[in-house]
């Protein structure tokens, strides 16, 4: 594609390449080699720019720079086999077009020319390529470093011209730091400059007496130095003006003509601006003592500008008397004005206090006779109270006395009355005694009776468990026998702690009766014998051996001897039938390993079983037992 | 024997867990079942080998077969094995 379009770009190209002279070409093709490695050096551009930031990396500076350098010179055959394949055509095609151009008559042309022509045009040449070494210098040391430091060592006026550049770059980049150069203006290095008479001469140093020493620039520079330095203390030490005279005489004698101006001295300049007048004034009078060419041309004015300073200073001390004396007068009416208040004041509270004082005269007298006489009141009414109650307690102690009189009168005659009536009232109490003995007597036959019912409820409670756990067809929770029985026990400890004896399991599903246990010992006893014969860790095999095995061994009867599972079995049946629920369930717990798993549902019933009815036995010789107690 | 025990338990409402006695009859009742299950898979394993890769021969469904009862057996002796002792999950064993 790009070929392509290059190819059909070129058509319009060639006319003008054919048309322009071999040199032309040349210069063509010269900037494009040029142009090739600069493009290929474009992203070394940045490493540069990057480079300055941190100088500390020389090396990797280096390695840019052997690279840069290396470019130009392969430069020709990377664009004959690397480079891009639309640059190569017209290289190819060119042949052609050289072709045309050696048969054009470029050479041919110049020889009919006269040689002037010929040198005209070689140095015409000679500029313009080393105008353009010359920007391409510029440009590559704008680019590499190495180079630019190359380029501005050896090439005159290269230095500025990069500078120029560079500082053009920069500007277009920090457009608001435009002020300030980036580059410091390159002080030229100090030149040592050996004057030619300097050295070793043939002649001896007789020219170094000569009037010719002041005038030479060291000289000079010195007289300068000193100039300045007299200057200094000229300007520290303006108050004091001899001084100055003193430092004035080398001026003078530099320049006889000119005549110093004295300086101002004002002798009462105490004001500190009238002071800094004058320190100007001095300092503009040293100036032009300084200057050894001022001719007296200022004499007249510095004279005058002193004579009006002077006429000023007066002026502002006449000012300040006549300010001090007017203050003065004002600070003296002043003074009597306070001394006329003061004593206003004073007359006035004196005047104030004599009032004071009779009023409170007046108020003490009041206060006084308003005191005595409360205090009088008080004296009379606590008179009085002492009074009445001096009288009331006469009054009790005459009523004490009169109620000791009735007392005493009824003790005689209650004393008397029953003297009298001593036979009838001792029948009487004896009469009241054996009521009541009779009383209590019968109260106690009373709770004997309450305790035998008592007890007879208990009993009858325990009947009603016992009847409903024999009469059931299946196992039915007997709960409420149970609460009932608690309830008319009234927290018996013994019949409480019986019932909490009993597994809650028990009263919550219920427990089997006697016909109920036999029947399912006879299930269970099919299972354990089928279970008889197995091993201690039996697997598949033995269990299997068990259950044929059982299916053939002989059953036992009656009270069997033995350990084995049947003679237990055998054993257990009878003492069921028999009645023996505990006998049983001891017998079944002497069993071992599958058997007495397989019994293990029918052992706890029975313990089930037993444990309600110890309880029950428990509660019924309670009941018993209290009513034995009553009597 | 599952009429008796279902007759017993009827009224009273138990828990899931069984009755003692019908421990062992459980087991053997699971036995058998896996015994079939697992001997069954095993021959139709057999029988899809044997057509699959071995031209029909008989030997593979009852390699199958074997290796399914085999199967069975030990599992159900397992169980009988560790039915007696009580399982201790959930138990902390403290070591003296």
């Amino acid at each position: 594609m790009l070929r392509a379009s290059i190819a059909r770009a070129r058509p319009g190209l060639r006319p003008i390449a054919a048309a322009a002279r071999p040199q032309w070409r040349v210069a063509q093709r010269f900037y494009a080699d040029e142009k090739k490695p600069i493009t290929d050096t474009v992203p070394p551009t940045t490493a540069p720019s990057a480079a300055p930031a941190n100088p500390g990396e020389p090396g990797d500076v280096r390695i840019l720079s052997s690279q840069t350098p290396k470019s130009p010179a392969p430069a020709a055959p990377e664009t004959s086999a690397s480079r891009s394949a639309p640059v190569e055509q017209p290289e190819t095609t060119p042949p052609t077009g050289t072709g045309t151009a050696s048969v054009a008559p470029g050479p041919i042309k110049p020889t009919p020319k006269p040689k002037k022509r010929r040198l005209v045009r070689a140095l015409w040449w000679l500029t313009l390529l080393s105008v353009l070494g010359y920007g391409g210098g510029v440009y590559y040391s704008l680019v590499s470093d190495n180079f630019h430091d190359f380029f501005t060592e050896y090439i005159p006026f290269g230095e500025d011209a990069v500078g120029y550049f560079e500082e053009r770059e920069f500007r277009k980049r920090f457009p608001g730091r435009a002020g300030s150069p980036r580059v410091q203006p390159q002080v030229p290095e100090k030149k040592v400059t050996i004057p030619g008479k300097s050295g070793l001469g043939a002649r001896v140093a007789e020219e170094a007496s000569g009037s010719t020493v002041a005038k030479g620039p060291h000289v000079s520079a010195v007289e300068d130095k000193d100039a300045s330095k007299g200057q200094q203390p000229q300007k520290v030490g303006t108050s004091t003006p001899e001084q100055k005279e003193v430092d004035a005489e080398p001026v003078k004698t530099a320049a006889p003509p000119i005549t110093p101006i004295d300086h101002l001295n004002v002798s009462s300049a105490d004001e500190p601006i009238v002071q800094d007048v004058v320190q100007i004034l001095n300092g503009i009078i040293t100036m032009v003592n300084a200057d050894p060419a001022h001719g007296n041309k200022y004499n007249s004015a510095l004279e005058k500008a002193k004579s009006d300073l002077s006429k000023v200073v007066s002026d502002i001390k006449l000012l300040k008397d006549s300010l001090q004396k007017s203050a003065e007068e004002d600070i003296k009416a002043a003074h009597t004005r306070f001394d006329e208040a003061a004593r206003e004041l004073i007359s006035r509270l004196e005047v104030q206090m004599h009032k004071q004082e009779a009023q409170w005269k007046e108020e003490f007298e009041t206060e006084r006779e308003r005191l005595s006489q409360t205090y009088q009141e008080k004296l009379h009414s606590e008179l009085d109270i002492a009074k009445q109650v001096y009288e009331q307690q006469l009054k009790n102690e005459l009523l004490k006395q009169s109620i000791a009189l009735q007392k005493d009168f009824t003790a005689k005659v209650r004393e008397r009355v029953e003297a009298e009536r001593e036979g009838r009232l001792g029948r009487l109490n004896e009469l009241s005694s054996s009521v009541q003995e009779l009383e209590r007597l019968t109260a106690e036959w009373n709770s004997v009776v309450d305790a035998n019912l008592k007890t007879q409820h208990l009993v009858v409670a325990v009947e009603a468990v016992k009847a409903a756990l024999e009469n059931q067809a299946h196992p039915k929770p007997f709960v409420t026998e149970l609460a009932a029985l608690k309830e008319i026990a009234d927290d018996d400890p013994v019949v409480s702690a019986a019932i909490a004896s009993i597994n809650p399991a028990a009263y919550q599903r219920g427990i089997p009766n006697a016909g109920q246990l036999i029947d399912r010992f006879r299930r269970v006893a099919q299972e354990v014998r089928k279970a008889a014969l197995l091993p201690e860790d039996a697997g598949v095999a033995s269990h299997l051996a068990s259950l044929a095995m059982s299916k053939v061994l002989f059953k036992k009867s009656g009270l069997a001897v033995g350990a084995d599972v049947e003679a237990v079995l055998a054993r257990t049946e009878v003492l069921l039938e028999e009645g023996d629920l505990d006998g049983a369930a001891r017998e079944m717990n002497s069993l071992q390993g599958w058997a007495k798993v397989l019994s293990k549902d029918w052992l706890s019933d029975c313990r089930r079983v037993l444990e309600v009815r110890q309880a029950l036995d428990v509660i019924a010789a309670e009941a018993r037992l209290q009513t034995l107690l009553v009597d | 024997m599952a009429d008796e025990t279902s007759n017993n338990t009827a009224p009273v409402p138990r828990t899931s867990r069984p009755m003692s006695e019908a421990l062992l009859n459980e087991k053997w009742d699971r036995c058998l079942s896996s015994f079939l299950i697992r001997s069954g898979l095993g021959l139709s394993f057999g029988i899809v080998f044997s057509v699959l890769l071995f031209k029909r021969r008989a030997w593979p469904a009852f390699v199958g077969l074997g290796f399914g009862a085999g199967r069975a057996w030990e599992e159900c002796d397992n169980s009988f094995k560790r039915a007696t002792v009580p399982s201790r999950d959930g138990l902390r064993v403290i070591r003296p």
